[in-house]
């Protein structure tokens, strides 16, 4: 059996094709997928989504969402996805920099929140480019 | 009482010279009684150019506005179907509260664009009105505002306007999403919009988001709902919580879609509203220029029968 995803977001389509295994990042930790999973789901964390096609694997990073498995296919809807392959490395680790000063700047609950989540984003920006596999 | 006086006295300076404009311009006519006067016509008809070079350059923007934002619309519609597809769209389902998302223009001039949102939220609103029923109206947009404030004034919960003053994008509808989540209660919301169809037809659309909680008692009732059910739900400690999350998601990019599809069809809209105008100023101009020159060509017969009868009264 063939499994297919789609990753979307409110601007574009990012993938839409077939894979052979994806591993996601849900709020309760990652969870792999294979052909013919029981219907599911889910939540997507902000982290990165590896996704193996050819016995390669491609990363991508995802700005929390959510997912839907069922009957092989997959659908993963988030706010924002980028592939490891197009995200800039230089950018991205500035990017990472800036957010690490402004956690130390952040001040009040709300604005260490944003703060928090604005580096949780530019951790796996970066996590997307150099995967730990 | 000074300045009342000043002013009647400004009005009764100010209200003659109608009637004096009046007579100078009838005073050509005079001249020639057979011919209407040839200088209100050219007066028309520059006017009627200058509205025509007018309407013509709004089609321009429109056009070029539409075709940047059509391809945003058409890219916004892959999100829109899967969340269809999970959690359906259900414009029939009966709840208590429920709060119409009425998506219209800023600006007039398009055609029937916004009078069609005004109409189907109406509609929606009287179909879904009854004892023990709440309606609320969120309005975005300025001509549906205007519309609505007429005979619902007290429904109106919430207004956004100047939507498109920077081009859309779905941050800046999250967090108008985000607001109407936050400040409005509401069991069902209703987003009614016009849908893009092509450049000459849009269809009045009716979205409807359920909240959370109508979620659940729907797929647990294995109601309308009842696929949801088949769904293992992870990643949150309870399944209410992944529900609210998901509708409120939902809600975002469903609104993101609907501003979206609404903004094309207004510039379609708008597009063909002023070629036809265009069109109509040509018509008008053609007219005016065969009126005006019968009439000039009529004068200007008189004058030479005048003449050659003069002169041969003289002769004879």
């Amino acid at each position: 059996m063939t499994l297919n995803l789609s990753v979307l977001t409110p601007n574009r389509i990012v993938w839409d094709s077939e894979v052979e295994e994806i591993v996601l990042s849900t709020n309760s930790g990652q969870i792999g997928i294979l052909s013919n999973h029981a219907p599911i789901a889910t939540a997507v964390d902000i982290g990165i989504l590896r996704i193996r096609l050819n016995d390669q694997w491609l990363t991508m990073a995802l700005m929390g969402g959510f997912a839907r498995i069922g009957n092989n296919e997959i659908t993963v809807l988030v706010n924002d996805a980028e592939k490891g392959s197009d995200i800039d490395p230089q950018e991205a680790q500035q990017t990472l920099e800036i957010a690490e000063a402004n956690v130390k700047k952040a001040e009040g609950r709300r604005q260490k929140i944003e703060a928090n989540l604005a580096l949780r984003r530019a951790r796996t920006r970066v996590e997307a480019i150099n995967p730990i596999l | 009482m000074a300045m009342v006086a000043l002013r009647r006295f400004a009005t009764l300076l100010i209200s003659p010279n109608p009637t004096i404009a009046l007579r100078s311009s009838e005073e050509p006519v005079s001249s020639g009684v057979r011919c209407i006067s040839t200088q209100v016509v050219r007066n028309r008809m520059k006017s009627v150019k200058n509205i025509q070079k007018i309407t013509k350059a709004m089609k321009m923007v429109a056009a070029s506005k539409l075709r940047a934002i059509q391809t945003r619309a058409e890219n916004s519609r892959g999100l829109w179907q899967p969340f269809t597809a999970l959690l359906g769209d259900t414009p029939s389902v009966d709840v208590k509260k429920n709060v119409i998302v009425t998506i219209s223009a800023d600006k007039g001039l398009c055609g029937g664009i916004n009078s069609t949102s005004v109409k189907i939220s109406r509609a929606v609103h009287k179909f879904n009105s009854g004892p023990d029923k709440e309606n609320k109206y969120v309005i975005l947009g300025e001509k549906g505002k205007a519309q609505l404030v007429r005979d619902s004034k007290k429904g109106i919960e919430l207004v956004v306007t100047e939507l498109q003053k920077n081009p859309l994008n779905y941050t800046q509808v999250s967090v108008i999403a985000d607001d109407i989540l936050k400040n409005v209660e509401f069991d069902a919301l209703r987003i009614v919009f016009n849908k893009f169809q092509s450049v000459v037809s849009f269809l009045p659309t009716v979205s409807t988001v359920l909240s959370p909680e109508v979620v659940e008692r729907e797929a647990e009732s294995g109601g309308k709902l009842g696929d949801l059910d088949l769904y293992e739900v992870e990643g949150a400690e309870t399944k209410s919580e992944v529900l609210q999350n998901l509708t409120e998601f939902q809600f975002s990019c469903v609104m993101f879609n609907a501003v979206l599809e609404n903004a094309t069809s207004e510039q379609g809209a708008r597009m063909s509203a002023m070629d036809s105008s265009s069109r109509n100023a040509g018509d008008m101009l053609d007219r005016l220029t065969l009126t005006y020159n019968r009439t000039r060509q009529a004068s200007i017969t008189t004058e030479l029968i005048e003449i050659i009868s003069g002169a041969s009264a003289l002769e004879g």
